[in-house]
């Protein structure tokens, strides 16, 4: 009897799994490209199609400067006769706001998932929590900005000192924690009547339940609520530079360089691609944690 | 049905009640008065329509239900303490493997669980997939497997802390015939080199024929044991399945699920 059912499992001969993947990743690759390419072609059409008849915005130079001019603004100096380009400044900010939206992340992600784990647990919990979960989602975050920062600033525990740039931080794990928190908790609600009852019929214990069902099963779930948390936390964080008033960041150099447009209009679309840059790089670090996370599940089982 | 609860007794149930919503307009009897047992090393059928109880018994034998009246004994013990004691397996007609966990990892599971240290409960798992012909597979994962071989997998898991006793609830209910007929032959093999009891729950007539010592005969609303049909088949081969026993047993199976005699059954007989 093996061996009839030993055909469905038997290896097949098509290419490889990893040589698939390769192909779909560069096929994936020249897409993106080609987005790229075409949204260039859109923007300096834009700028043509200004030049003959009058359109219902701005296509000037200052305005919408052309391709060749942002990157030529990636090389200039940041200020007249420094050595830093503004390609290097812009570098710098937007590692400064990697790492304080991967702090914010970090944080986020813990919270929502003990959050999760304590709504999954005890259902008075959930009705309790989760209207106050959502709610806080309400919140304006520039209103909120002054708010943290003037309690922050009162908060002294012995030789810990109290900075903005924690206000920033907690701002971006306020974002990231609400997606992690809702995405874990269907997640660890996401298990079989019957996987539940085997393990109930083990005798296993409430911990032993979390750690080797609810929380694998919980993966497919968890690593799109990352996404999502990975993407907020970095809007949180420029946002809340801005608000907050913190230098160093690219959110602070975008309001500077936004300043500059007469002068210098390339320079604040330098600004916007760090942070489009910031984005793709948070996006790559969950991807990556994605992969692994996932490796050992069935392919057509999560996104 | 009033043998005293003994060690030699796999399953006793006395009294046995199981009422849903009970004191709201929604009550529902699930199970009516129940008094069944099984001896050691028994095979016991539970078969009749949906909503006869057969499922929830099985359940308020495994302890994942409490009854609401009367009284299940395991193994000498209560059930409940039979469950923490891990006195029995469980298969279900999902088999409910686990797709992060390769196959050996999956019969692992009961034994992690019961903190057995790594490599006894590896080896004891390589030893269940060597009884179910899996052994080929154990470093695959659940989901590259078939049907039939999913629920071999879980039945090898069932018995990994090597439990006296087996709770199957329509274990090859979601298998094609023919693999169905594979696994009754491979369940019996298994039963007589383990000598386990078995309570099995079905819809099939046939199935519950072929596998069982003993037929429980139920019937739904309220949920209750109509009839125990004995089956003596002797030891089963291929042959059996064209005997003429074997559809002499199978015509008296079907006659006890009509109610054979009683008018207030036979009239809920269209139902099934």
């Amino acid at each position: 009897m093996t061996h009839t059912d030993a055909v469905q499992a038997a290896p097949d001969t098509r290419p490889s799994n990893s040589t698939r993947r390769l192909r779909a990743g560069l096929f994936g690759l020249l897409w993106a490209l080609a987005g790229v390419a075409l949204t260039i072609v859109m923007w300096e059409l834009v700028k043509f199609v200004g030049t003959i008849i009058e359109l219902p915005m701005t296509t000037s130079d200052t305005a919408m400067p052309h391709v060749w001019t942002m990157v030529a603004g990636f090389a200039e100096p940041e200020v007249r006769g420094s050595d830093t380009t503004v390609a290097q400044a812009v570098a710098s900010a937007a590692l400064y706001s990697l790492l304080i939206a991967l702090g914010g992340f970090v944080i986020g992600v813990g919270v929502g998932l003990l959050l999760a784990i304590v709504m999954q647990r005890f259902a008075f919990f959930e009705r309790g929590l989760l209207p106050f979960v959502i709610a806080s989602q309400t919140v304006p975050l520039i209103a909120l900005a002054p708010l943290i920062t003037g309690i922050g600033n009162r908060v002294s525990l012995g030789p810990f000192e109290w900075s903005s740039t924690y206000s920033v931080m907690f701002i971006a794990s306020y974002l990231a924690f609400f997606p992690m928190s809702v995405g874990a908790l269907r997640g660890l609600q996401a298990p079989t009547p019957t996987a539940l009852e085997l393990m109930r019929s083990y005798a296993a214990t409430p911990r032993q339940i979390l750690w080797k069902l609810r929380f694998p099963s919980s993966l497919p779930y968890l690593v799109p609520a990352m996404k999502v948390s990975a993407a907020a936390a970095v809007v949180g964080t420029v946002v809340a530079e801005i608000s907050t008033g913190v230098r160093g960041g690219i959110g602070r150099l975008i309001i500077e360089y936004a300043r500059e447009t007469t002068a210098q209009p390339a320079k604040v679309y330098v600004a916007v691609f760090g942070a489009i840059l910031l984005g793709l790089v948070a996006a790559a670090l969950v991807t990556a944690l994605d992969v692994y996370l996932t490796r050992n599940l069935p392919k057509e089982n999560h996104a | 049905m009033s043998t005293s609860p003994s060690t030699t007794t796999a399953v006793h149930a006395s009294g046995v009640w199981k009422i849903f919503n009970e004191g709201q307009s929604n009550e529902v009897t699930a199970l009516q008065d129940i008094d069944l047992t099984v001896g050691q090393g028994e095979f016991i059928s539970l078969i009749g329509p949906s909503g006869c109880g057969k499922s929830t018994l099985l359940r308020v034998i495994a302890d994942l239900t409490q009854p609401t009246r009367g009284d299940v004994m395991v193994a000498g013990v209560p059930a409940a303490q039979a469950r923490e004691q891990q006195n029995y397996g469980m298969a279900f007609q999902q088999a409910a493997l686990f797709d992060w966990r390769t196959v050996r990892r999956n019969v692992e599971l009961p034994l992690e669980l019961q903190g057995w240290p790594k490599d006894r409960r590896a080896a004891r798992a390589m030893e269940l997939l060597e009884m179910v012909q899996l052994a080929d597979f154990a470093t695959h994962r659940p989901w590259e497997l078939s049907g039939g071989m999913q629920q071999r997998v879980a039945i090898a898991r069932s018995l990994a802390v090597d439990p006296p006793l087996l709770l199957m609830d329509e274990p090859f209910g979601a298998l094609d015939e023919m693999t169905r007929e594979r696994m009754q032959n491979e369940l019996l093999r298994i039963r007589q080199e383990t000598g386990k009891s078995i309570i099995f729950v079905t819809h099939s007539i046939p199935e519950a024929v072929y596998l069982s010592d003993r037929v429980v005969v139920m019937s739904p609303r309220p949920g209750r044991i109509t009839d125990i049909v004995p089956i003596d088949l002797g030891e089963r081969n291929e042959d059996t399945r064209e005997a003429e026993a074997f559809f002499e047993s199978v015509t008296a199976v079907r006659e006890a699920l009509r109610g054979h005699g009683g008018g207030a059954v036979r009239a809920r007989a269209g139902e099934v």
